[in-house]
């Protein structure tokens, strides 16, 4: 291994020509099995990235503890790391780097960010690599590709679920079912695609009457406008849809100066990024209370070995979707190893076709089973709420730890 | 034939670049291969504009990103083929260019670089908002090819191989025109441009074109390799700073230089990011960093001209320096100019001579100061006429108000009778009115006949033509022993009289001399004044300005003498040398007072 690295680290026309010396995989079982993680880990996803990776590397590490694959004769998983930088460029490069030295790798996970899931998956598409993955946009399964998995729901499906599962967990919190409705969102690619269905339709459906809608470009200057807007309205739920942090803490700042903060107004955002570590860095506990995000997945009740785990080994305070989700994918690619019964793609990637494993482990809701698209059936959400600095699962209630905070009627 | 010589190095790189890209079946590597050429493209495209003239463009990204969205929007929406929507691309990317020129253009350097930044940022958030956050070109499973899909990726490096060579040898064609001329002039000093004939908006506006086009060109290309196109990957920042980082380092204004920057600089950046990436994460953007740094103070206008220095100086003969030992002008002594001198044939002359240029009562004021008042005076055909004064009369102001840098407050300038106040500098020059600066202005990079070429474009409708005259005037000047030699090793007198050279390969109808023997000694002013001499035996009409009088003496047919801002006196040269007025303005009234003894 060490000794490709190092001619991998030679020229260009050098490597060409070594290039078509591959290593061939042999007819006898092999002593391990290597699966990719294709993230970011360097440039501004970086953090996100290494996030994975340890979940990644605490997947392995558990089944391989367990035996290993046990059709391959208990062979053990070694995780291939890629650096998926920080441009599409880059991730594509990477992804084009793993199918072409990668060779004998069955399968893998990432990348992250939804615009290089996509481009990551144009490679490995045409390589017949199977790919999992945890990005939420619709399209990656949308191209009418055969070798993609998409773990989490998809915007489009978190959109259409996220409302009436709001309307049930204010009721289940003791609160009156909302009747109106704040949006304000920055116009990035994550936020814009989520609120889209919901002006565009879903409101109507659920009877909801949208009295504030404000798109703002990062970075905010000044919130007092948008805080004013909707102190005017008074709307029961407030959806604020932020990327940047310093964004999500102006807008914070301000509602509390204006007593919309703590939850009195329920504000829910969509995505992990307003309940990472680091908001901590830039804001308190106390401002950051009851404030409430829909995210694909969540460290939650029945993962307490896993979270002490984490924190025990990476000092992560807590197990975000990036943690979890791709832990869960080191199993998922265990168990279609295990009945493709061969280290090879085509296999797996059959095996993932064809899996199902019953209710979800590790994923909210659903089946670990995948649809014609590749797309995981019945993949839920789970909401996610700040409470006394960490966010904790309060809903779906198989994985709530804690009671949400809602105004009571 | 030398045009096909000069396609050759260029048909030689592609030739070796396809065989390589032949032999790669790995394809990641194929993938660099492909990325080198795109990123080189788009330096070249960069290079164009910002290389030749000196704009430094920080907004190229602009054109990059308009160029990926034509292309995949279109392959989305119309289910058009990029082998279609890239040509169309490239003509957006030209309107864009002319567009985006017009109003910058306005702004000079750094303003001008500031300003370009704000395209690809405003362009940026239009495209988020107008929902294209992410997209990607539909993949075709049947006629994959007929859509640019292909499964063997050696095709993509040779489509964008020949992408590449076209543009080179566009490029090349530029750089030998009097396209690149007029841009490298542009680039070298705008006022001097302008005063050789040169249109300098015009010329960069169809410079920003042709780049903008290359650029968004280049850009749908890229759509099709990456398959995904979002606002940062084609509009950002890093995008437009691509193209300025390959061009820099492999050597701005030079065909080479971004292929050689590319082909450094990309595979480095990705092997970097290859084996540190995973391991040590950002690492290889502070070692790339630092390799940037380190070449840019070792080789600070790229690799290409460093490697060429070191070149030449090995072998510092080339065979067209090689000729016969350069010996221009006939050895002259002070006494034989003196002699010619005496000579009674050029006041004749002038009397003979018709008005060519007529000054009547020219007039400019900067604030209070009063620069120029009230000058009048005449200039025949055929005439060599000294403006002199001591510092601060006023010549350089009524130098400039002839050439139209200035604009009088008042009074007229006539050139064979039409007025020429106004007039933008390239108008000037290309009615006829042909000048050479105080301070050389040479290109050092180009060689003595490039220099002169540029000179010759404004009377020259085609580049054999430009390249005859420039001969011509380097001949009448005497260098035609170095006209192959670079500029910059040239002597003081043999740039002034290369810049005599310029300014006569335009044919003028009159010659405005700016202090053209400042900074030469005796001897060497007493050749430059041979020549100025012989020219005007040939019928050429000058007007030479000059702070000392000693050497002009020897010179004109007449002076005319100013002395804070107003004509002292003119006349003959032995009478302005006894006039007590200019003795006086000159010396003080001690020295007049002893000239009248």
């Amino acid at each position: 291994m060490t000794f490709r690295r190092k001619i991998l680290a030679g020229l260009l026309p050098a490597l060409a020509a070594l290039a078509l010396w591959a290593p061939s995989s042999g007819a006898q079982q092999p002593k391990e099995v290597k699966v990719g993680l294709l993230v970011p880990l360097s440039g501004i996803y970086a953090r996100p990235g290494a996030v994975m990776r340890m979940g990644a590397e605490m997947g392995v590490e558990h089944i391989n503890a367990q035996g290993g694959i046990k059709s391959l004769g208990g062979a053990k998983l070694k995780l291939v790391v890629l650096d998926s930088g920080d441009s599409t460029e880059k991730a594509k490069a990477a992804a084009q780097r793993m199918v072409a030295q990668e060779t004998d790798l069955v399968v893998a996970t990432g990348s992250y960010l939804s615009s290089f899931t996509l481009a990551v998956t144009e490679v490995t598409e045409r390589a017949k690599l199977p790919v999992l993955t945890l990005s939420y946009s619709d399209q990656i399964t949308e191209r009418g590709f055969k070798y993609i998995f998409q773990t989490s729901a998809t915007s489009g499906s978190q959109a259409e679920q996220s409302l009436p599962e709001l309307m049930k967990l204010a009721v289940a919190a003791g609160g009156a079912r909302p009747k109106t409705v704040a949006i304000i969102t920055d116009n990035t690619a994550a936020s814009i695609s989520s609120v889209k269905p919901m002006k565009e339709r879903l409101l109507k459906e659920l009877g909801l009457e949208l009295a504030v809608d404000e798109t703002f470009t990062p970075p905010l200057s000044d919130a007092t406008p948008l805080v004013q807007r909707v102190r005017a309205a008074k709307p029961d739920l407030l959806f604020f849809l932020p990327t940047v942090i310093s964004d999500a803490k102006l807008m914070l700042e301000k509602m509390n100066e204006f007593g919309l903060g703590q939850g009195k107004v329920p504000t829910i955002s969509f995505g992990i990024a307003i309940a990472e570590p680091d908001m901590l860095k830039t804001m308190t506990p106390e401002l950051l209370q009851g404030v409430m995000a829909v995210v694909g997945n969540w460290g939650g009740k029945g993962h307490e070995k896993l979270i002490a785990e984490l924190k025990q080994k990476y000092n992560e305070p807590w197990m975000t979707q990036n943690a979890i989700s791709t832990y869960g994918d080191m199993w998922i690619m265990k168990s279609a190893l295990e009945k493709a019964g061969k280290a090879d793609r085509e296999a797996v990637a059959e095996a993932l076709r064809k899996m199902d494993d019953g209710p979800a482990k590790n994923y909210p809701g659903g089946e670990m089973k995948f649809d014609d698209k590749g797309r995981r059936v019945g993949a839920g959400l789970t909401i996610i709420q700040w409470q006394k600095g960490v966010p904790v699962v309060v809903y779906p209630s198989n994985l709530a730890v804690s009671q949400a905070i809602w105004p009571k009627k | 034939m030398p045009a096909l010589r000069s396609l050759l190095p260029v048909l030689a790189f592609a030739a070796v670049y396809a065989a390589i890209a032949l032999v790669v079946t790995n394809n990641y590597y194929q993938l660099m291969l492909t990325l080198v050429l795109v990123w080189a493209i788009f330096g070249l495209s960069w290079n164009v504009l910002s290389g030749y003239t000196g704009l430094v463009s920080f907004g190229h990204a602009a054109f990059f990103g308009i160029g990926a969205y034509t292309t995949a929007l279109g392959q989305i929406y119309f289910d058009v083929s990029p082998w279609f929507l890239i040509p169309v691309a490239a003509a957006f990317g030209a309107i864009a260019g002319l567009l985006i020129g017009f109003p910058t253009f306005r702004l000079r350097s750094h303003y001008f670089a500031l300003a370009m930044l704000a395209y690809p940022l405003a362009l940026y958030y239009v495209f988020e908002w107008l929902g294209y956050q992410e997209i990607t070109l539909p993949m075709k499973r049947e006629n994959a090819a007929s859509y640019m899909q292909f499964a063997d990726h050696r095709v993509y490096t040779l489509v964008a191989l020949a992408m590449l060579v076209v543009v080179m040898l566009a490029t090349r064609m530029i750089e030998g025109s009097r396209f690149g001329m007029a841009l490298l002039a542009i680039k070298q000093n705008e006022a001097a441009a302008e005063a050789a004939g040169i249109d300098a908006l015009a010329w960069k506006l169809r410079a920003i074109t042709v780049s903008g086009a290359i650029g968004s060109a280049v850009g749908g290309f890229y759509a099709v390799v990456l398959l995904v196109v979002t606002p940062v990957s084609v509009f950002g920042m890093l995008v437009s700073a691509q193209a300025l980082t390959v061009t820099m380092f492999g050597g701005v204004g030079t065909v080479w230089g971004p292929v050689i920057g590319s082909a450094v600089l990309i595979p480095l950046a990705e092997t970097l990011q290859a084996h540190l990436g995973a391991r040590f994460p950002g690492i290889h953007g502070v070692i790339y960093g630092l390799a940037i740094v380190v070449v840019i103070l070792v080789a600070p206008e790229g690799v290409f001209w460093k490697a060429r220095d070191h070149l030449r100086r090995r072998r510092p003969l080339p065979a067209a320096d090689a000729g016969p030992a350069p010996a221009p002008l006939p050895a002259l002594s002070p006494l034989s100019v003196g002699a010619a001198a005496n000579d009674p044939a050029p006041a004749a002359r002038a009397e003979a001579g018709r008005v060519l240029l007529e000054v009547r009562g020219l007039t400019k004021s900067f604030g209070g100061l009063r620069a120029v008042q009230d000058v009048s005076f005449q200039v025949r055909e055929g005439e060599i006429l000294g403006i002199i004064g001591p510092n601060g009369a006023g010549k350089t102001t009524a130098f400039n108000l002839l050439n139209g840098f200035l604009k009088p407050d008042a009074g007229e300038v006539l050139l064979d009778g039409t007025s020429m106040v106004g007039r933008k500098p390239h108008a000037l020059s290309a009615a006829g009115v042909g000048r050479t600066f105080q301070i050389m202005r040479p290109f050092p990079r180009m060689s003595v006949a490039d220099n002169v070429v540029v000179g010759a474009y404004v009377h020259a409708l085609t580049d054999a033509e430009a390249r005859r005259s420039a001969a011509e005037a380097i001949r009448r000047v005497g260098l035609a022993a170095v006209a192959q030699r670079l500029a910059g090793g040239l002597t003081t007198k043999e740039l002034r009289l290369m810049e005599l050279a310029r300014a006569l390969a335009g044919k003028p109808r009159i010659l405005l001399l700016d202090e053209t023997l400042a900074g030469l000694g005796q001897a060497e002013a007493a050749e430059v004044i041979q020549v100025i001499r012989s020219l005007a035996g040939q019928g050429a009409t000058i007007v030479i300005i000059e702070h000392t009088m000693h050497a002009m003496v020897r010179l004109v047919d007449r002076f005319v003498v100013l002395d804070h801002g107003a004509v002292l006196a003119e006349g003959a040269p032995e009478a302005i040398t006894r006039d007590p007025r200019v003795i006086e303005a000159y010396l003080g009234r001690k020295w007049s007072a002893h000239a009248a003894d």
